[in-house]
């Protein structure tokens, strides 16, 4: 999709004015239109806050974001956002909680979508249900659904596998990277996990303690569609060991 | 299997029911207690049957008195929780306020509404009011003030604006702690209703209460006190179902669920 390109130039944010707590250290970074991005760094590197800016949430202290061509002032619309709770709506049915954003947005039409979408992240049984009715993971799924809706230029991640369990986060790893391919959304996780951030990209970012920086920036080069099997390869591993051995420099990891 | 359930759960509360009531009928009649100090279950009974179309009639205006104070109520509540909800000055202004209306004894104040609104039915609805609206505006506040913050930063991201804020997330959010206030105001009403008509009414259950105990008619008195009761239950099954048809996602909905599936 066009327009879905981010460029960031020269941004920092700063909580709580001159001398107060630097968020994010002047930082520049461009993200293709298409492309799927992965930032990987340690709690309270500001990865969270640099999405907030990202999506017109909150104002960079200093410095430009833009999106295509227009420069971000405000919440941006053409955003779907998956965060770490799924944040459904308790008092909604499936099919409800995912249909919100044409809701809000006033789009109308977009049921049947709604509907491929439930499907191709295999909840399709569940549109009519609670959910409470719904294991973590399908509750997840929901989620996604819900921020693919309008078709957004970007989908923004943020942690979002980080409170289920190994395996359904594997299978989740496996569904986001056929998404990106199927829904051709440009791609922003955020994550812990390194062998997730790698799967799950065309290019890692590598981010550093408070305030957060880029420490290194890294192509993927797994063709896709992945199989998990591809972690193993030492291709893999090699990205694997390089993301690790920042941790350890800047002693975030001791190993 | 339902129905089974249903029987056994009401045997031991009928049968209680059943001994008090026969105790209370032995007592009377053996110890020749006169009528007009207590009259016994069937006398009260008896007068219930003989005076069944009056009786049906003083509780119609109870209702109507206690119904539109309690819509009233309830309005009243809404939008003042709403804005105090929404605006922090609003807070300010108006919350101190409130807390002074309520911690006023309204049985003290009732007289006053007779000044105020005169005598009958708008006297009594505006003290049903007065006696009803703190709960549901409490209640209103502090539902419209729990709504997750990332479900509201959510919504604001997809471009949200204020009311869709409100209409989307913070009233259904607010939905079971508004009906939890309503439920208590619609236990009170009734009351605010018959010490209203105590007070500034020639008609009504209160005032039929009033005028039996003045006329030594004990009889008639517990008569209007037992179609009162019957009338109070029977608006909180109501409110409870209204409820559940209104919060079917709700926990408290889920449970009873759960613990029904386990007794059967």
């Amino acid at each position: 999709m066009a327009g879905g390109a981010i460029r960031l130039e020269r941004v920092e944010k700063t909580y709580g004015g001159a001398g107060g707590v630097q968020a994010i250290a002047p930082l520049s970074v461009e993200m293709r239109a298409g492309e799927a991005v992965s930032i990987v760094g340690p709690s309270g590197c500001g990865k969270s806050t640099l999405m907030r800016l990202i999506a017109g949430l909150d104002a960079p202290t200093r410095g430009t974001i833009s999106i295509g061509s227009t420069p971000v002032d405000g919440p941006v619309p053409d955003i779907g956002i998956v965060f770490q709770r799924d944040l459904l709506l308790e008092w909604r049915s499936v099919m409800g909680n995912v249909m919100l954003p044409a809701e809000i947005k006033r789009q109308a039409g977009l049921e049947t979508r709604a509907g491929e979408l439930l499907k191709e992240l295999d909840v399709a049984g569940f549109a009519g249900a609670y959910p409470w009715q719904l294991s973590g993971g399908m509750r997840q799924r929901v989620a996604i659904a819900r921020a693919l809706l309008t078709k957004p230029a970007l989908l923004f991640l943020d942690e979002p596998f980080s409170a289920l369990d190994a395996l359904t986060r594997d299978q989740m790893n496996v569904l986001l990277q056929r998404l990106q391919t199927t829904q051709q959304v440009t791609t922003l996780l955020i994550t812990h996990s390194i062998a997730e951030a790698i799967f799950c990209a065309d290019r890692v970012l590598v981010m550093s303690g408070r305030p957060g920086a880029i420490l290194d920036d890294i192509r993927v080069p797994f063709e896709r569609p992945r199989r998990l099997a591809v972690r193993e390869t030492p291709e893999f591993t090699a990205i694997g060991r390089r993301i690790r051995e920042h941790f350890e420099k800047a002693g975030v990891l001791v190993g | 299997m339902k129905a089974k359930n249903f029987l056994a759960g009401m045997m031991w509360p009928l049968l209680s029911g059943a001994f008090g009531l026969a105790l209370w009928e032995g007592l009377v009649k053996g110890f020749g207690v006169p009528v007009f100090l207590l009259p016994a279950p069937t006398d009260v009974a008896e007068t219930i049957v003989a005076k069944w179309s009056y009786l049906l009639s003083q509780l119609a205006i109870t209702v109507m008195a206690a119904g539109l104070g309690l819509i009233m109520s309830v309005a009243l509540g809404l939008v003042a929780g709403a804005a105090i909800a929404g605006s922090r000055l609003v807070d300010r202004l108006l919350t101190p306020w409130l807390v002074v209306a309520h911690a006023i004894p309204k049985v003290v104040i009732a007289p006053l509404f007779l000044v105020w609104f005169g005598f009958g039915l708008q006297s009594e609805m505006f003290f049903v009011v007065a006696f009803t609206f703190f709960p549901v505006i409490v209640n209103t506040v502090t539902g419209l003030k729990s709504a997750d913050p990332e479900q509201l930063l959510m919504v604001r991201a997809m471009g949200a604006s204020r009311l869709q804020v409100l209409h989307k997330i913070q009233f259904p959010n607010a939905l079971p702690s508004i009906c939890a206030g309503i439920k208590l105001a619609v236990s009170l009403a009734p009351v605010g209703a018959v010490i209203g008509e105590f007070v500034a009414s020639n008609a009504g259950l209160g005032h039929l209460l009033i005028r039996a105990v003045g006329d030594t008619d004990t009889s008639l008195a517990f008569a209007a006190v037992t179609v009162f009761s019957i009338f109070g239950v029977l608006l909180w099954r109501a409110a409870e179902w209204v409820e559940r048809l209104v919060l079917p996602w709700h926990p408290s909905q889920r449970e009873t669920l759960m613990l029904r599936d386990a007794t059967t």
